[in-house]
């Protein structure tokens, strides 16, 4: 099974997220609700993939996003938002993640598809 | 008469009784050459000091140069002792001859205000003393002859202790020595002097330094005559026809007091025919006033009274000079402050025509004054239109935040939730269902977080239904009491009202934020064209309108209405919030 750390400063995404992925038959096995809690907890739990929300209260995301996937078995990043990801530019593209989804078309298939 | 005419007229009377006393005196010399020449000329020299010096005196009495100068006169009329034949009054003389040089100088180097300011003056003044003191006295005890060791016809020495003449021409030559170094000191400290003064003053300067220098020339030339030791009688007439300038001195310091009168006149009158110049051909004023007094630096201020403070031309704030080089003279108008002239310190003591050029520009200055005031207000529009930009921008952005955080946030999880129920609705109903309430709560929320968001941005129960309803909502929603004591009788237009809502809105937020009152009441009325609406608590008090973006941002918000908003708020006595609003 894929494990999968959930990191957003609403806790009413990350449940929803949780319940959406956990349906699809990934492994969530934590959550982080803002950047240095979540480049903690991706040190310890060596999750397979990282849903990562852009805006955080304390970091940068995109800055988040480089320094997780740094090291050569660096987990994959999947960056989300509420806004469209054309409104960030180039950013994500310069941002070693595997892709962006829209919060709410997280889904497990579409997770996937990133991953594939 | 007052008492100081009636000493200075003694006064003068006595410099005329000596100066004919000493006509016998100085006719019947047998050791003095060209007698007729010597006598008219001391006498002239004399009565010109002690004439002019009690006319200075008594037209400024505080100036100690009248004294110096009556002073000078005296003790050069005393000098004509010289020419006596009897032994005892001329060696009074003798003794007396130096003074008139040591006030000459203190006289010359304190022009013209009597005081000495620096050391070098100081100096140069105290030497100047002591040359004429004790100098002139030490020879006294060695010489037979003492007007001079080759006087065979002078009255002999009543104090002669030992004729010893080497003693006597060496200390004669000190003597000298020192008296050129005064000589040379006091034109160094008079140049020094002069540099200082602004160019007004230098004018009423100029006639007293051009015969002072010629003076002071001949003095120096004919004390290096005796220093050379040449004496004969055509050293005699030199002496005296160099003695010429000296009288004249008096004069120009008369010269130079009236000058100053008439630069003050011709100032001020010269400012007036520039004021009254075309407009396109007409300078500032500040440049008018600084050309008149000769002082680039000098500065304008209006007073703006709603502000209580002085403005520059450009409307930007004056303040008035502490430190001792600059001074301030205030200008008036029917009463009332109308503007400051900043200047030089040297210039304090030119106040009267300060004053004068001050109404005489009285007219122009009110009419600059205007002008600094609409540049003062357009450059606080200016500021305070940036203010409302800013404060909308930050709104926006808030705004922005708000919705992101709360009902977009709730909306994605509905979203997925929903998504979720879709999926698991035939293998899992009841699962489903729950997911459906949970739902359901989400979108109840999110529906009341934009409801309160929209009310936020604008009322709509005041457009709807008016300022007392939308207040009396307010009132309602607030943790303290609030009574509304007085509410307009009818709509107002939708901009006052809007302004006058806020204005209630963010006053209660205060009192429920900070005031920790148990009560607070809400009055806005109406008369005389505008509307007055007052917040009031029985809190703490000691709210400051200068900080805190809320108050400031309710006074651009008024402001932008031309209306006005009061903070009133001592400490412990509760705080009042006023607006005023023209609303015609």
């Amino acid at each position: 099974m894929v494990t999968v750390l959930i990191v957003d400063d609403h806790p009413s995404f990350r449940t929803s997220a949780r319940r959406v992925l956990e349906d699809a038959g990934y492994q969530v096995i934590g959550e982080a609700h803002d950047g240095q809690s979540a480049l903690a907890a991706a040190r310890v739990l060596r999750p397979a993939v990282i849903l990562l929300d852009v805006q955080l209260p304390d970091l940068d995301g995109f800055e988040v996003a480089l320094q997780l996937t740094a090291d050569e078995d660096a987990p994959a990043v999947v960056l989300t938002s509420s806004r469209e990801g054309n409104e960030f530019g180039g950013l994500v593209a310069a941002s070693r993640a595997r892709g962006f989804l829209p919060k709410d078309e997280v889904s497990g298939p579409a997770l996937a598809a990133l991953l594939r | 008469m007052t008492g100081l005419r009636r000493a200075l007229t003694t006064i003068g009377a006595t410099a005329l009784a000596l100066g004919l006393i000493t006509v016998p005196v100085a006719l019947g010399s047998n050791h003095t050459n060209l007698r007729g020449l010597y006598l008219a000329e001391q006498l002239v020299i004399g009565w010109s000091f002690v004439g002019t010096g009690l006319f200075m005196w008594w037209r400024r009495p505080e100036n100690r140069l009248g004294l110096l100068m009556t002073a000078v006169g005296f003790t050069w009329l005393l000098g004509i002792l010289l020419a006596t034949n009897d032994r005892y009054l001329f060696f009074l003389g003798e003794l007396v001859a130096g003074l008139p040089y040591a006030f000459l100088v203190q006289m010359l180097v304190s022009f013209p205000d009597g005081h000495l300011h620096t050391r070098l003056e100081r100096l140069v003044v105290a030497a100047a003393w002591f040359d004429v003191t004790i100098m002139q006295w030490a020879p006294l005890p060695f010489l037979q002859f003492p007007r001079s060791p080759h006087c065979e016809s002078c009255p002999a020495n009543p104090l002669l202790a030992a004729n010893h003449m080497q003693i006597a021409d060496a200390l004669e030559k000190a003597q000298a020595v020192i008296a050129v170094t005064v000589l040379l000191g006091l034109i160094v400290a008079l140049v020094r002097r002069w540099r200082g003064f602004p160019t007004v003053r230098r004018r009423s300067l100029a006639p007293v330094l051009w015969t002072g220098a010629l003076a002071l020339f001949v003095l120096i030339a004919s004390l290096a005559a005796k220093l050379s030791g040449t004496e004969s009688p055509s050293v005699d007439t030199i002496y005296l026809l160099g003695l010429l300038p000296l009288a004249a001195v008096p004069y120009s310091f008369l010269a130079g007091l009236m000058q100053s009168r008439f630069s003050r006149a011709g100032a001020v009158s010269e400012l007036v025919a520039r004021l009254s110049a075309a407009p396109e051909r007409r300078r500032s004023l500040r440049d008018a006033l600084a050309d008149a007094f000769g002082d680039p630096s000098l500065m304008l201020g209006y007073w703006l009274p709603d502000r209580e403070q002085y403005v520059d031309a450009d409307g930007h704030r004056v303040e008035l000079p502490r430190d001792a080089g600059r001074a301030w003279t205030p200008v008036q108008r029917n009463g009332a402050p109308l503007a400051v002239i900043v200047h030089d310190a040297a210039l304090a003591d030119e106040c009267q025509l300060l004053t004068a050029a001050g109404a005489a520009a009285g007219l122009a200055l009110e009419n600059e004054r205007l002008q600094a005031e609409l540049r003062a207000r357009v450059e606080e529009l200016e500021r305070s239109r940036q203010r409302l930009i800013e404060a909308g921008v930050a709104e926006r952005r808030k705004l922005e935040r708000n919705l992101h955080d709360g009902a977009q946030q709730r909306l994605v999880a509905l979203s997925l939730n929903m998504r979720l129920a879709r999926d698991r609705i035939a293998d899992d109903p009841d699962g489903a269902r729950e997911l459906i309430v949970e739902a359901m709560g989400e979108l109840e929320s999110a529906t009341a977080e934009l409801r309160e968001l929209a009310r936020g941005i604008h009322p709509a129960v005041l457009s709807d239904r008016g300022l007392p309803a939308a207040v009396k909502a307010l009132a309602a929603r607030m943790p303290v009491p609030v009574s509304l004591v007085e509410m307009p009788p009818a709509r107002l237009s939708p901009l006052v009202e809007i302004a006058s809502y806020y204005v209630v809105a963010e006053a209660l937020t205060n009192v429920a934020k900070y005031a920790r009152a148990t009560a607070a009441e809400v009055r806005i009325t109406q008369s005389n064209g505008s509307v007055t609406v007052e917040v009031s608590d029985d809190g703490v008090g000691g709210a400051d309108p200068e900080h805190g973006s809320g108050l400031r941002g309710l006074a651009d918000r008024v402001g932008s209405l031309d209306g006005s908003l009061e903070v009133d708020s001592p400490a412990r006595h509760g705080t009042t919030v006023r607006a005023t609003i023209p609303c015609a």
